[in-house]
């Protein structure tokens, strides 16, 4: 009797946590700019840290990364501001059909794929997962040679290879030599590793280094606009009101984004906005009509998004018990490590059973999906008219910064935010020259084994 | 307001600096004030509480800083 009354309370957790999930990341992603790592990683800390049952915080995370996806392509095909680094690949061909006056149906492929994209790639992904269990212990013992290996790998598959491959060891003596310098002087006791500050040292990395650049006048000079930025809203009263999926896309472009995103839920370990430009473009280069060609991309590339992100959490949580995709190591790194709730020896996925997951993954994704559509299909120009009159830059900014203070406070005080400010300046101008996050975080998580090995030599 | 406002593009968005200076301050009081003066001494509500007190800051400062947009609303016909 008990039981079925703490089931149902913790069914009704799950539910509101998803339905929560939806309502920020609906919000967050029709802000134009918004970096995932950096608004997905704080708040499902945060959930985590408040002591929520575990399979209620994945529920929470799978909804959240499904609507944001989602949501993150509106503004990026509505006005052609990239709502995240995710709908970045969809830029060209979303200012295409805005200039052919066909943002409105553009919006709704969008949508469709996405749909699409989350209805293959979670059994999918719960298949896989279930293939590489076995594997899982044997892998965790060598887990820290392959965040190594990882940060390796990431590196060669980039664009900056030699660059990258270079900065993995002075980044580890960074990451370490603050450890140590923390460990040193007693503010962290010697059992603590600092992750969660370091890590969103790296993500606002970028931001840092272009607030510093302010600072040179020389450089501000260089930087200054005449007047405001113009953006054009297409008015869309004659979009047909139709939310059918298979009234939207054509059996060929169903077809055409099915296969991409299938292939991609293998590909887990690999770059997620990687695998979106070049599986998307395989595609779209083989339609010779440019306003078919922009259209098979926008729902390829959608589709792909929600299959990186999902196959990316769902194989290393079930599996691999260790963050080793960009997307658990990056955006999800809370479901694996958030002292002291989770550790790397002890998260997640020590402590839900298969059934948990499967039920986790699909309430978030199913509550996620459906009302995301709905609201897309519906309201995209009424939200993004609002996001855009109402929501500053300016403060935007300062939400992130504030942020990421208080999380290097909360770490280690005031010398953490210190800490952190030159994390952000180096690993900031690092990314600008070419590393990019994923090699920086694998980096991160592999820095205690590369300086455990350099100091035997 | 005087007229000779420095706008700069950051972050893929045009911000006015004296606003930016002022946004960041702001949210960086809400912040750690609501942190530091309001939460009780258990990590998560801390940090239940600083989220609360950024976002805060967030909407404050969105009541004082106007975005630096202007928006037209395109009169293309849309074609199905």
């Amino acid at each position: 009797m008990i039981n079925s009354i703490m089931d149902t309370l913790v069914l009704l957790q799950m539910f509101l946590a998803a339905i929560g999930a939806v309502i920020i990341y609906t919000i967050i992603g029709f802000i134009p700019g918004t970096d995932e790592t950096s608004v997905l990683m704080p708040i499902t800390l945060t959930v985590v840290l408040a002591g929520v049952e575990p399979i209620v915080v994945l529920t929470f995370f799978i909804s959240a990364i499904v609507t944001l996806n989602l949501t993150n392509g509106i503004p990026t095909v509505l006005v052609g501001l990239p709502g995240g680094v995710m709908s970045s690949p969809m830029l060209e061909h979303s200012l295409f059909l805005k200039s052919m006056g066909l943002s409105a149906l553009a919006i709704k492929k969008l949508t469709v794929g996405s749909l699409i994209g989350t209805v293959i790639s979670i059994p999918v992904s719960l298949i896989l997962a279930r293939i590489l269990i076995p594997f899982g212990e044997s892998l965790q013992r060598l887990a820290p040679l392959l965040f190594f290996i990882g940060a390796i790998f990431l590196s060669l598959i980039g664009k900056n290879k030699l660059l990258s491959l270079f900065s993995i060891l002075p980044m580890s003596i960074l990451f370490m030599g603050l450890r140590h310098l923390y460990w040193g002087i007693g503010i962290v006791p010697r059992d603590t590793s600092i992750t969660t500050s370091f890590f969103l040292g790296i993500t606002v990395g970028p931001l840092i280094v272009s607030l510093f650049t302010l600072l040179n006048k020389k450089n501000l000079e260089s930087m200054i606009v005449e007047g405001k930025k113009k953006i054009y809203i297409p008015r869309d009263k004659l979009a047909s009101k139709k939310i059918n999926p298979f009234k939207i896309l054509t059996g060929d472009e169903i077809k055409k984004a099915s296969i991409p995103v299938f292939i991609s839920n293998f590909l887990f370990v690999l770059s997620p906005v990687g695998l979106t430009i070049l599986l998307g473009e395989a595609v779209a280069t083989r339609e010779k009509d440019p306003t078919r060609k922009a259209n098979i991309a926008i729902v390829t590339m959608a589709a792909i998004v929600q299959a990186t992100y999902l196959s990316g959490i769902i194989i290393p949580l079930i599996a691999l018990g260790i963050p080793l995709s960009p997307t658990a190591i990056g955006p999800g790194s809370a479901l694996f490590n958030a002292p002291p709730i989770f550790t790397i020896d002890n998260n997640m996925h020590h402590m839900l059973n298969t059934w948990e997951f499967i039920l986790a993954i699909i309430t978030g994704a199913i509550i996620a999906i459906s009302i995301t559509y709905y609201i897309a299909n519906k309201f995209a120009n009424k939200i993004s008219t609002f996001v855009l009159k109402r929501i500053s830059h300016e403060s935007i900014i300062g939400l992130f910064i504030s942020l990421v203070l208080l999380l290097s406070y909360m770490d280690a005080g005031l010398i953490n935010i210190i800490g952190v400010l030159l994390i952000g300046i180096t690993c900031g101008t690092l990314n600008k020259l070419g590393v990019n996050y994923g090699v920086q975080f694998m980096t991160l998580y592999a820095a205690p084994w590369i300086v455990d090995k350099l100091a035997l030599f | 307001m005087k007229k000779n406002k420095t706008m700069v593009e950051i972050w893929q968005d045009v911000v006015e600096i004296k606003d930016l200076i002022r946004s960041i301050i702001l949210s960086f009081i809400f912040t750690f004030g609501v942190y530091l003066f309001v939460s009780p001494n258990n990590k998560a509500k801390e940090l239940f509480f600083g989220l609360v007190g950024a976002v805060m800051g967030f909407v404050i400062t969105n009541v004082f800083i106007k975005p630096k947009r202007i928006i037209i609303f395109d009169k293309n016909k849309i074609k199905e």
